[in-house]
C-alpha cells in the first residue's frame, strides 16, 4: 500500500481529470454513465510516507441510529433522555434485570457519565426499562424469567 | 439538552439517507424484520439474536451490538479462516459517541507532557520514522463474552467475537517516552485519545500503565494493522497496543502521553474495569465487600470454530475439528479436544507459531460417541502452565470469562 507524495497525487489527479475530459469530449458525444467517476467523488486526501509505510487522511460517516424504544407507557421519557449518548439497542439487548438494578443503572448514567436527566424523569425511566419487552416484569408474553440478578 | 438535541438534529439530516439505505427506520430488537439478517449468539435466557450489518465504513459483515456509538462484533467464522482477523471484521467499540470521522494526517499530533523533561508534540511523520517493532496480539475486550455470563450481568451483550488478532506495526512506546525524556518518580503513565465525551463533565476516556509497564519496549503506538493502515473505526491514525493485556488499554486515536508522578485516580482507572481481587476474578453473585483492582492480564482461552453452535452434520465415527487458541499473556503449549462433554480428551496438532500474544490454530480428528447431540470442548495450557478450568468464572463486571467453552453439535 505505497502512496505516492501529495505533490504527485495533486498532479496526477489533475492529469487524471484532464484525461478524462478528453476521453468524455463535449456534451452529448457521450453516454451519460461515463461521467461518474470526476475528481467530485475523489476528494484529494493527503498522506504521509516514511520507509515504506504509507498513512492517509480518512474521513468517513457514521450510521445515524433511528431507532425508537417501542411504544408503551413512558415511551416518550426514554425517547427523550436516553438516545443521546447510546442507541436504544443499548438497553433492549439486556438480560432481564430487577427493578433495582435498573435503578442504580439509571441514576449512574446521571451521577457517573452526566446524562442531563432530570429528576422527575428517574421513575419514569426505570418504570419503562424494568417493564419492556424482554423484561422479567414484562407485559409481553413468551419471555422466561430468570432467576438471576441479585447483584 | 438543547444543544444536545440541535446537535443530533444536524446529525440527523446529515446522515439520514445512509440510515434509511442500510438500516432501516426501527431497530433490531423492536423490528427484526428490517435488519439484513439475524445471527443468533446463544446467550443464556435468550434475547440474543442481532443483526448482521455491513453499513459501516471500513467494515464489512459484522454483528451489531450497537449502532451508536459502534459496538461490532466479529462473527465467529471468521476465526476459522485464518488466525489474524482480517481489518474490516475486526470488532468495534467505544466508549463516548463523539467520534471524530475525519483525521488529517498532516494535522494530526501525538502530544507527550507531564512529568518529563521536554513536553513534545510529535507528528505522524516524525511517528513514522522512529525504530519500529511488529508483533502479532491479540486484542480481546475485556467484556468479551460477558452475554455468557451465569446469572447474566448488565453491559454490552458480546458473545464470543469481541476479540481479534492482527499483526501490529509501530513503533516502542518507550521510544517515545525517551524522546520527552521521563523523570525520575514517574508512577504511570496515562493515554487518551481524540474521542470524547458527549455530555459537558463526562468522564473522558484515560486509561493509565504504570512506568515499568509503559517502558518494556513491548508496549507499542500502532499504525499498521495486518500491512495496512488502521481503519478509522479500530483508532487511526494510531493506538496503543498492550500485548498480553485486555483491550481497555489499547487506546484507540491516541493523542495524549502524560507522565505522571503518581497513581492515576481518574475514574476510567479508579472506579471502571475493576475486577474482584480474587483467584481468577471469581466471586459468588451478589458478593460484595471484596478488594478490586484494575483489570489487567488475560486468561488462555481456546474455541471450536469448524463448527457452529447448534450446527448439524452427518454422523461419522470420527470427524476433523479445528479452532484457535490463545495462550493470554504468554504463548499457547498445548490444546486439548473432547467430544463427550469432557470425559475423555485428545491432543491436537498446533497450526504456525506466530509469536506469543497471537492466536494458534489448532486440529484434531476426534471419535463421536455415536449419532445425536454432541458437546465439543477445548482446552488451551499456556506456556506458564495455566489452563482453562470447567467451571465458569462469575463477577458483576461480566470480565475475565475463561472456562472452557462448549458447542453443541448434531450428528445424525
Amino acid at each position: 500500500m505505497k502512496a505516492p507524495p501529495i505533490g504527485t497525487l495533486a498532479f496526477g489527479a489533475v492529469g487524471v481529470t484532464a484525461i478524462a475530459l478528453i476521453i468524455i469530449g463535449p456534451p452529448g458525444a457521450r453516454p451519460t454513465k461515463l461521467r461518474e467517476p470526476t475528481s467530485e467523488t475523489v476528494p484529494q486526501a493527503s498522506s504521509v510516507s516514511v520507509a515504506g509505510f504509507t498513512l492517509t487522511s480518512e474521513s468517513i460517516d457514521l450510521p445515524f441510529d433511528e431507532q425508537q424504544y417501542p411504544e408503551g407507557a413512558n415511551a416518550d421519557v426514554i425517547n427523550a433522555n436516553c438516545t443521546s449518548c447510546h442507541s436504544a439497542s443499548m438497553a433492549l439487548t439486556q438480560p432481564p434485570l430487577s427493578k433495582d438494578k435498573w435503578r442504580e443503572i439509571v441514576i449512574k448514567m446521571r451521577d457517573v457519565y452526566k446524562a442531563p436527566v432530570g429528576e422527575q424523569s428517574i421513575p419514569a425511566i426505570v418504570d419503562y426499562l424494568s417493564t419492556m419487552p424482554g423484561q422479567a416484569n414484562s407485559a409481553e408474553p413468551g419471555i422466561e424469567r430468570s432467576a438471576q440478578d441479585k447483584s | 439538552m438543547k444543544s444536545l438535541d440541535g446537535e443530533l438534529a444536524t446529525e440527523t439530516s446529515r446522515r439520514r439517507f445512509l440510515a434509511q439505505a442500510v438500516l432501516g427506520t426501527a431497530g433490531f430488537a423492536a423490528a427484526p424484520a428490517l435488519a439484513q439478517q439475524l445471527v443468533d449468539l446463544h446467550l443464556p435466557g435468550g434475547n440474543s439474536d442481532r443483526p448482521v450489518t455491513d453499513a459501516f465504513p471500513g467494515k464489512g459483515r459484522m454483528i451489531l451490538q450497537r449502532i451508536h456509538p459502534p459496538l461490532l462484533e466479529t462473527p465467529m467464522e471468521v476465526f476459522d479462516k485464518s488466525v489474524f482477523t482480517p481489518n474490516d471484521q475486526f470488532y468495534v467499540r467505544w466508549h463516548w459517541a463523539d467520534i471524530p470521522t475525519s483525521i488529517n494526517v498532516d494535522s494530526f499530533r501525538l502530544e507527550v507532557s507531564g512529568h518529563v523533561d521536554k513536553p513534545i508534540s510529535i507528528s505522524l511523520d516524525r511517528l513514522l520514522s522512529l525504530p519500529r517493532i511488529e508483533y502479532a496480539a491479540v486484542n480481546q475486550c475485556s467484556g468479551n463474552s460477558r452475554g455468557l455470563f451465569v446469572p447474566r450481568v448488565p453491559g454490552a451483550q458480546w458473545g464470543n467475537g469481541a476479540m481479534g488478532n492482527a499483526k501490529w506495526l509501530g513503533v516502542s512506546l518507550r521510544s517515545v517516552l525517551d524522546l520527552a525524556g521521563v523523570r525520575p518518580g514517574a508512577a504511570q503513565v496515562r493515554f487518551g485519545g481524540l474521542d470524547q465525551p458527549v455530555v459537558p463533565d463526562g468522564p473522558d476516556y484515560f486509561k493509565s500503565l504504570a512506568i515499568d509497564h509503559a517502558r518494556d519496549g513491548e508496549v507499542m503506538i500502532a499504525f499498521g494493522m495486518n500491512g495496512e493502515q488502521l481503519p478509522l473505526l479500530n483508532g487511526f491514525p494510531c493506538r496503543l497496543i498492550v500485548p498480553g493485556w485486555y483491550s481497555t488499554y489499547w487506546v484507540k486515536m491516541l493523542s495524549s502521553i502524560e507522565v505522571l508522578p503518581g497513581p492515576d485516580d481518574k475514574y476510567w482507572m479508579a472506579k471502571a474495569y475493576k475486577i474482584p481481587d480474587t483467584p481468577r476474578a471469581d466471586v459468588k453473585p451478589g458478593a460484595t465487600g471484596y478488594k478490586t483492582v484494575p483489570i489487567n492480564k488475560m486468561v488462555p482461552r481456546s474455541w471450536v470454530t469448524s463448527l457452529g453452535d447448534g450446527q448439524a452434520i452427518a454422523y461419522e465415527p470420527t470427524i476433523p475439528l479445528g479452532g484457535i487458541a490463545m495462550g493470554g499473556d504468554c504463548g499457547v503449549a498445548r490444546v486439548a479436544v473432547s467430544a463427550d462433554g469432557g470425559r475423555s480428551w485428545y491432543q491436537t496438532q498446533l497450526g504456525p507459531d506466530e509469536g506469543k500474544y497471537s492466536f494458534r490454530r489448532w486440529d484434531a480428528r476426534v471419535p463421536l460417541p455415536g449419532p445425536g447431540s454432541v458437546k465439543l470442548m477445548s482446552r488451551c495450557w499456556n506456556t506458564d502452565g495455566v489452563s482453562q478450568p470447567m467451571q465458569p468464572i462469575w463477577n458483576s463486571g461480566g470480565y475475565m470469562r475463561g472456562n472452557i467453552e462448549i458447542t453443541t453439535i448434531v450428528a445424525s
